[in-house]
């Protein structure tokens, strides 16, 4: 990864970029975290939709968030809507689904709408980092 | 969370619209707002054997049904000491029997064909007598209505097993997730004290699986109609709470409890839990938008009663007459089977319970389930 091309520096060390996890569950949160910043991303948490647009829309996230992912069965404001929202006003931020309910048909729906993955739970570390590595290079094109 | 439904109609509406209110209190073609009260028949049983206490312990179940006494000289007969159990008056005469309780059918399972002879002798003309094989069909019947009855409330629950999958995979995935994270991590983790608390984490997180696992398969299986004992129904409520989550995201719903600590029922604990679930799902399914469950137990002259309200978008008053028909659904096909609120009537009139329901279109619902007064309930006996 090229970290002057998609990253940023924080405290001294370089960052492949800033990805948002959204999910009403601590211990995902807490995971997905574990494994993102392991591979050198800043990780930012969102426990529902509400708080995830709030946080997008906060300070320099507005520029430098790089991913989303969401879950989809949450309180407040859902997946589904949370999603619908980010598409409308941050077109360019690439967005990956991580849910616990594997849905063909919402699956395909969420596709069309945009989102760049569409991940079942449990996945596996690697499958996890390489869907955010290829929601990044969406990011960068959209960059461009 | 306020449901933009219920906020619309309390401005706009200067009055809000009565309630529409049905109950179904009787049996038979009950649920139709207006229709009278059956009178129950009266019923007096000749006989405690084995064949007395059965026939006692399933006419006593039915609410067209009064058994008004139950005579045997025996006074050991286990059918008198069951008939005190249930509060049911015992005779040591037969003549006693009919002459104080003025049946309108008389059940002879003495098995003695003299007997029938005396008892023509004893009753009145226009009370009935069954006795032999026509007693013995009568049981046959009652008895396969309640079987059909058990049958429906296991095809109701397995329909709705079947809705629970969102909420399981949900429930499932979550804790497999982590449980997945922290053991890629493990593979590669050096500090001692991460390893520990780690592990300790996947633990919880097998556990928490193994929970649903356990809920699920207990709640699946199928009941038996006689295992009547005393039912914590504060316990009940929790448990079908957290059951119906399964089946319905209760995300946007405020949950507001009130339980009077003593509230308790005899009754058939499965069946029981059942009936919950299906109110609190139906009830969650009302507030799509989110909104306000309310339950609340109290108790009135000894009889304990459950209060499960929605403010969802109420029963229209042209359905309200049918929601305890056989197969009536307003969801759409393939959600529902139409047996839920049919199953629930039978199962609370089996306990000589009550249920009313009362609806505001655009407010919300509420069912009002009263369970009766039951002494066994005081001492923990039943």
């Amino acid at each position: 990864m090229n970290e002057f091309k998609s990253g940023f520096f924080m405290g001294g060390e370089s960052c492949n970029g800033r990805v948002l996890i959204v999910d009403d569950e601590p211990d995902i949160r807490k995971v997905v975290r574990m494994t993102l910043q392991k591979a050198g991303y800043e990780v930012l948490e969102a426990e529902n939709g509400a708080k995830a647009i709030e946080t997008i829309n906060t300070g320099e996230n507005r520029l430098l968030l790089d991913v989303i992912i969401c879950d989809i069965r949450m309180p407040k404001v859902n997946g589904i809507e949370a999603i619908a929202y980010f598409r409308q006003n941050y077109p360019r931020v690439p967005l990956i689904v991580l849910t616990g309910f594997p849905d063909t048909d919402m699956a395909t729906s969420l596709l069309r709408q945009g989102v760049v993955d569409y991940l079942v739970k449990p996945v596996e570390g690697e499958k996890l980092k390489a869907s955010v590595a290829r929601a990044m290079e969406h990011r960068e094109l959209a960059r461009l | 969370m306020t449901n933009p439904e219920l906020t619309k109609s309390d401005h706009s509406a200067s009055r809000p619209p009565a309630p529409v209110t049905t109950t179904d209190r009787l049996s038979g073609l009950d649920g139709y707002e207006g229709t009278p009260t059956p009178t129950p028949t009266k019923i007096a049983i000749v006989g405690a054997g084995r064949g007395g206490t059965a026939m006692l312990t399933l006419l006593h179940q039915l609410r067209t049904v009064e058994v008004v006494g139950i005579a045997d000289r025996r006074a050991d007969a286990p059918g008198l000491r069951h008939a005190r159990e249930l509060h049911v008056p015992v005779f040591k005469e037969s003549a006693d029997l009919l002459r104080i309780t003025e049946p309108d059918l008389v059940i002879d399972v003495t098995g003695d064909a003299a007997m029938e002879k005396t008892l023509r002798q004893q009753v009145p003309g226009g009370v009935g007598i069954l006795s032999g094989r026509s007693s013995r069909l009568l049981y046959d019947l009652v008895k396969h209505e309640f079987a059909l009855q058990a049958e429906l409330l296991q095809t109701d629950k397995l329909a709705g097993i079947g809705s629970f999958a969102a909420g399981i995979a949900h429930d499932m995935n979550n804790p497999l997730q982590l449980i997945l994270g922290l053991a890629e991590n493990l593979t590669e983790e050096r500090d001692l004290e991460t390893v520990h608390l780690q592990a300790r984490d996947i633990v919880e997180a097998v556990k928490r699986t193994t929970a649903i696992c356990r809920d699920l398969t207990s709640y699946s299986r199928r009941t038996s109609i006689h295992s009547d004992q005393v039912v914590p129904i504060n316990a009940k409520l929790d448990e079908a709470l957290k059951i119906a989550r399964y089946a319905v995201g209760l995300q946007d719903i405020e949950v507001r409890k009130s339980y009077w600590p003593e509230a308790t029922a005899i009754g058939n604990p499965d069946e029981i839990l059942h009936v919950f679930i299906n109110l609190i799902t139906n009830a969650v399914q009302a507030m799509e938008r989110g909104g306000v469950l309310t339950i609340t137990t109290s108790t009135i002259d000894g009889a304990t009663m459950v209060k499960i309200s929605d403010t969802g978008h109420g029963i229209p008053p042209d359905v309200m007459g049918r929601i305890f028909e056989p197969f009536f659904t307003t969801k759409p096909p393939g959600k529902g089977t139409g047996l839920g609120l049919y199953n629930i009537k039978n199962v609370i009139h089996r306990m000589h319970g009550s249920i009313n329901v009362e609806s505001q279109v655009g407010l919300g619902t509420t069912f009002t389930i009263t369970f009766p007064h039951d002494v066994r309930a005081e001492d923990g006996n039943p």
